[in-house]
């Protein structure tokens, strides 16, 4: 199994949630979060002072999904994220030993 | 001691059986209180047999042991899954190894019953010794009850040692039973109205019942040595109603035990659900909802949370000795109506009640001074409650109260106890529909009406708040001209939850008109809270978009016209999230909302150059002409080429005024009429515009020594200008000397017409100042945007204010030949924030000239 971490626009939780759960995943944890690639951020100035906002708000969403579902998954939220402009994010993969299920044990992928 | 070993089985039998029955006599008649003693009297049985057994035959034997019932038990009050704490009280003659031989052995039969046993062993002068460390020991001892045994050795522990600890170690029992419940109280919100809420731990629920009752023994036995009876514990007329709060808990309590087959008392909507079917602790016939049916549960639980919060706080051992100095000066703030004793209002006067408008003079005491009512003010609004009903206080009136308890620091609190005591809901009978109401959303943690005034409070919480990020909306809670609108549209803004829950903006809209119609509110205030509430759930969705993109910054900037709407608007997104549930409102939210937020304020201040046209806005001019029908022409005429921001910021009345002042230039070619708003003066100039007119409009104020807080100045396509000034009167002179509002009318007309010196005032008002210096040091910034306006140039000027600055800066704009088509004056502290769009011949300011102004004024605002 594998661990999905994306990191998307905030404007596009709603789209990749969907999205996803059209292709039956329906767990995932959400987070919000902060950061910059090579997207600029941002600075205004209001009443004399300078507000910079150079960590730009993002969406993290972690998943952790059977091998033979990786790519699925990975094409359904770039499909979903993707604007084609700087700042659409990233996606990472790692591999994930075992998931164990708190309320009865269960383990594997079938624990997902 | 030896066990039969046939005793277990039998009691397995017999024990089940008798469950089996108490349960099946619950499910039949829902009787709580019934259940309870039922088991009690089970496991008393149960124990009565385990004694004779393995004891003594006789009940009252041995000498010198004794098994007692504490906490609960003692009570008889077990609930089907709640723990079993017992005593094995004895005289210290037995050995230690007899001694612990049978504790084991009857605990371990009684274990075997799966029962939740909790044994403790003492002698008395074990009891006799108060631990500190363990004062639950000593509370579980208010509750006792001899089961079997030594007769006497139980009543020399309850007729003696109990009343003398309690006597002597009072206070610290009390402090105890104080911090166990301020913990438990923060645990759950210090709120009774949970969505889920706890039967037994949370506010108002079965611990708090207890927690009332050992307060009232504790201060009985205190001043009596003994023990007091139970039905003097308590006032009569307050008597009856606990008991029947208690009663509808125990069978709620019953009711989630058998449901879950475990000790959880929580009320999750799935129970609800079942308990308003199964009608538990309602006992007529007819359908309920779930809803519905949790109201049973609030009145009962808001009941007991009052009188355990009250006695918690009349109890004096219960406060530390800096609490108990604070609360004897803060008695100094009584007056001819009000008494305050020990941080609780009392009447003065009883007959004094016959007064309507007195209950909102005293909520308004209580809101300025975070006081509570006593118990006895209390008892005596609820038996005020039917005559103030066939006169209340409504109107204009009412709402003169009403927005004086919003703006205090302590308005929540009050708001929550005028709800309790029904008065809210006789004042604004529009409340009563979320009285307690339960919406079933995740994200929510307390009822509809808990949240209007948690959002209440989380504002007014805001002026003390250390955050970073709270400053800044302290800030502009600071800067709002009516605040008390904001208020009002946050206690009514989810009413419609109750009428149209699909829809519950479009229910709030329709609600909130008829409360506004009634409390007399001017139609411009009806239309800024029907705006908020309408548009209050904007901010908060486009926070789910790109927070920086121009059209979603351009969007939010539309919709709410004017930075006091703005302002307004962000603020209520703020203490709405926050009033979700405590982790609603994360920095990362508050820091993306501010964010949006001066994106759409400076959006807000570049479109401000945007002109209106009669010809394209047929909605707008359909509107005032309905209130101007015999206008005709001439409004087309006056507001052809205003800014939009003019159309938006004032209201309709205002327009009109200035309209009829602008028709009167053929006489005057000066108009100006001056006013006293809430907080500023107000002086408004209608006159051609010509070089030099701004800077000596507010030269002239300057002059009179007046402080120029906010101004904007407009221009229509005709060269009519408006010019609308807000200034604070340093020296007093208009509110202590009347005739003076003509000399000063009069003074600025002269300026204008040029009939009087200008200069040499300034000169001379210059003489007579001292100058003081300022309390913090600003820096200078010239911001120029040639790119938001197509007619003009954005020059904004942030930098200390001083007397005369509006004066200096519009000169030296006037000397560089600069015409000023827009100003927006506005103060914060010790920072004036002045916005001008200017043109020179008629066009935008060349490059060259924006540099050459930029480097005047940065001289001139160097030069003090």
């Amino acid at each position: 199994m594998m661990k999905i971490e994306a990191i998307i626009q905030t404007s596009k939780i709603d789209p990749v949630k969907d999205a996803l759960h059209e292709i039956g995943v329906e767990g995932m944890t959400v987070l919000e979060a902060r950061g910059h690639g090579r997207q600029k951020g941002h600075t205004e100035f209001y009443r004399g002072r300078e507000y910079t906002v150079d960590l730009i708000p993002k969406i993290k969403i972690e998943l952790v999904v059977a091998d033979e579902r990786v790519e699925q998954v990975v094409q359904t939220i770039a499909s979903a994220a993707r604007t084609g402009k700087i700042g659409d994010g990233k996606i990472f993969l790692s591999k994930i030993d075992d998931a164990i299920r708190i309320r009865n044990d269960e383990r594997g992928d079938s624990a997902l | 001691m030896v066990a039969n070993p046939l005793l277990g089985k039998d009691l397995r039998d017999f024990y089940t059986a008798e469950s089996t029955r108490v349960r099946e006599e619950f499910s039949a008649r829902r009787d709580g209180r019934a259940a309870v003693h039922g088991r009690t009297a089970l496991v008393d049985s149960v124990a009565h047999r385990l004694w004779k057994e393995l004891v003594s035959p006789d009940l009252e034997s041995p000498r010198g042991f004794a098994l007692l019932a504490l906490g609960g038990y003692g009570r008889r009050w077990l609930f089907p899954f709640s723990d079993i704490d017992i005593l094995f009280l004895h005289d210290g003659g037995e050995s230690d190894s007899e001694l612990r031989n049978r504790v084991r052995v009857f605990s371990q039969e009684m274990w075997d019953l799966r029962l939740k046993l909790s044994p403790a062993s003492r002698t008395l002068s074990e009891c006799e010794k108060f631990d500190p460390g363990n004062v639950e020991f000593a509370i579980s001892l208010l509750d006792c009850r001899c089961l079997a045994g030594d007769q006497n050795l139980f009543a020399r522990l309850h007729d003696h040692i109990i009343p003398k600890v309690v006597a002597r170690e009072s206070r610290a029992i009390v402090q105890k039973l104080t911090d166990l419940t301020r913990a438990r109280y923060n645990k759950f919100g210090n709120t009774v109205f949970h969505l889920e809420p706890n039967v037994k731990d949370g506010p108002g629920g079965l611990r708090d019942y207890n927690l009332a009752l050992w307060l009232a023994l504790i201060a009985a036995m205190e001043e009596q040595n003994v023990w007091p009876e139970e039905k003097t514990l308590l006032p009569p007329w307050l008597r009856q109603r606990f008991d029947d709060a208690l009663d509808f808990l125990m069978s709620v309590r019953c009711f989630l035990h058998f449901r879950h087959g475990r000790d959880d008392n929580t009320l999750v909507w799935a129970m609800q659900d079942e308990a308003a079917a199964a009608r538990v602790g309602v006992p007529d016939d007819a359908p309920l909802t779930a809803s519905e049916w949790m109201r049973n549960y609030f009145s009962r639980a808001r009941l007991i949370h009052r009188v355990a919060e009250q006695l918690l706080d009349e109890f004096p051992a219960a406060r530390p000795s800096l609490y108990r100095q604070f609360q004897t000066l803060r008695s100094r703030l009584s007056n001819a109506e009000f008494a305050v004793v020990d941080g609780r209002i009392f009447l003065q006067r009883q007959e004094a009640l016959g007064d309507p408008e007195l209950p909102l003079r005293m909520f308004r005491f209580m809101a300025r001074h975070g006081l509570s009512l006593s118990s006895a003010t209390e008892h005596q609004m609820e038996q005020n409650l039917p005559a103030l009903t066939a006169a209340p206080p409504k109107g204009g009136e009412l709402w003169h109260y009403l927005q004086e308890i919003l703006l205090a620091p302590h308005a929540a609190d009050a708001l929550r106890t005028m709800h309790s005591l029904r008065l809210l809901t006789l004042l604004l009978p529009e409340f009563q529909v979320i009285d307690s109401l339960v919406i079933r959303d995740f994200s929510h943690r307390f009822t509809v009406d808990e949240h209007s005034f948690v959002a209440i409070e989380n504002l007014h919480a805001l002026r003390k708040s250390q955050s970073k990020w709270d400053q800044g909306y302290a800030e502009l809670l600071d800067e709002l001209e009516q605040p008390e609108l904001l208020y009002l549209a946050l206690l009514l803004h989810d009413t419609g939850k109750a009428t149209k829950p699909t829809d519950h903006i479009a229910g709030s809209l329709e609600i909130a008109e008829r409360c506004l119609v009634r409390l007399d509110l001017e139609p411009s205030d009806r239309e800024t809270v029907l705006f908020l509430i309408k548009h209050h759930l904007d901010m908060g969705s486009a926070l789910r978009r790109d927070i920086f993109a121009p059209e979603t910054i351009a969007q939010i900037a539309e919709t709410m016209g004017t930075s006091e709407r703005l302002k307004m608007l962000c603020l209520f997104t703020y203490a709405d999230v926050k009033a979700v549930n405590p982790e609603a409102l994360t920095p990362w939210k508050a820091e993306n909302m501010w964010q949006l937020y001066i994106g759409a304020a400076n959006a807000l201040m570049r479109s401000a150059d945007r002109r209106f046209h009669g010809d394209v806005e047929e909605e707008v001019m359909a509107h005032l002409r309905t209130l101007m029908p015999a206008a005709g022409a001439r409004l087309d005429a006056f507001l052809d080429g205003l800014p939009r921001r003019y159309l938006r910021t004032q209201a309709a009345s205002d327009v009109i005024r200035h309209m009829e002042m602008a028709n009167r230039l053929e006489q005057d070619p000066v108009q100006v009429e001056l006013t006293r708003g809430r907080h500023w003066y107000e002086l408004t100039l209608v006159t051609r515009d010509r070089p030099f007119l701004f800077a000596k409009l507010v030269g002239t104020l300057a002059a009179w020594g007046m402080n120029i807080v906010k101004a904007t100045a407009f221009s229509n396509g005709a060269g009519v200008v408006v010019d609308t000034l807000y200034f604070t009167d340093r020296f007093r002179t208009l509110e202590l000397n009347l005739p003076e509002w003509e000399r000063f009318k009069t003074s600025v007309h002269d300026v204008l017409m040029g009939k009087a010196d200008l200069d040499r005032m300034l000169r001379d008002r210059l003489k007579s100042e001292k100058k003081t210096p300022p309390k913090m040091k600003v820096d200078t910034r010239i911001e120029i945007d040639d790119e938001c306006s197509e007619q003009s140039t954005l020059i904004e000027v942030i930098t200390q204010d001083q007397p005369g600055l509006l004066y200096r800066i519009s000169s030296l704009f006037a000397r560089e030949n600069c015409n000023i088509e827009i100003a927006i004056i506005e103060t914060e502290s010790q920072t004036a924030i002045d916005a001008f769009y200017l043109t020179s011949q008629g066009a935008k300011l060349a490059p060259g000239h924006q540099e050459r102004l930029r480097h005047e004024l940065l001289t001139e605002l160097a030069n003090k």
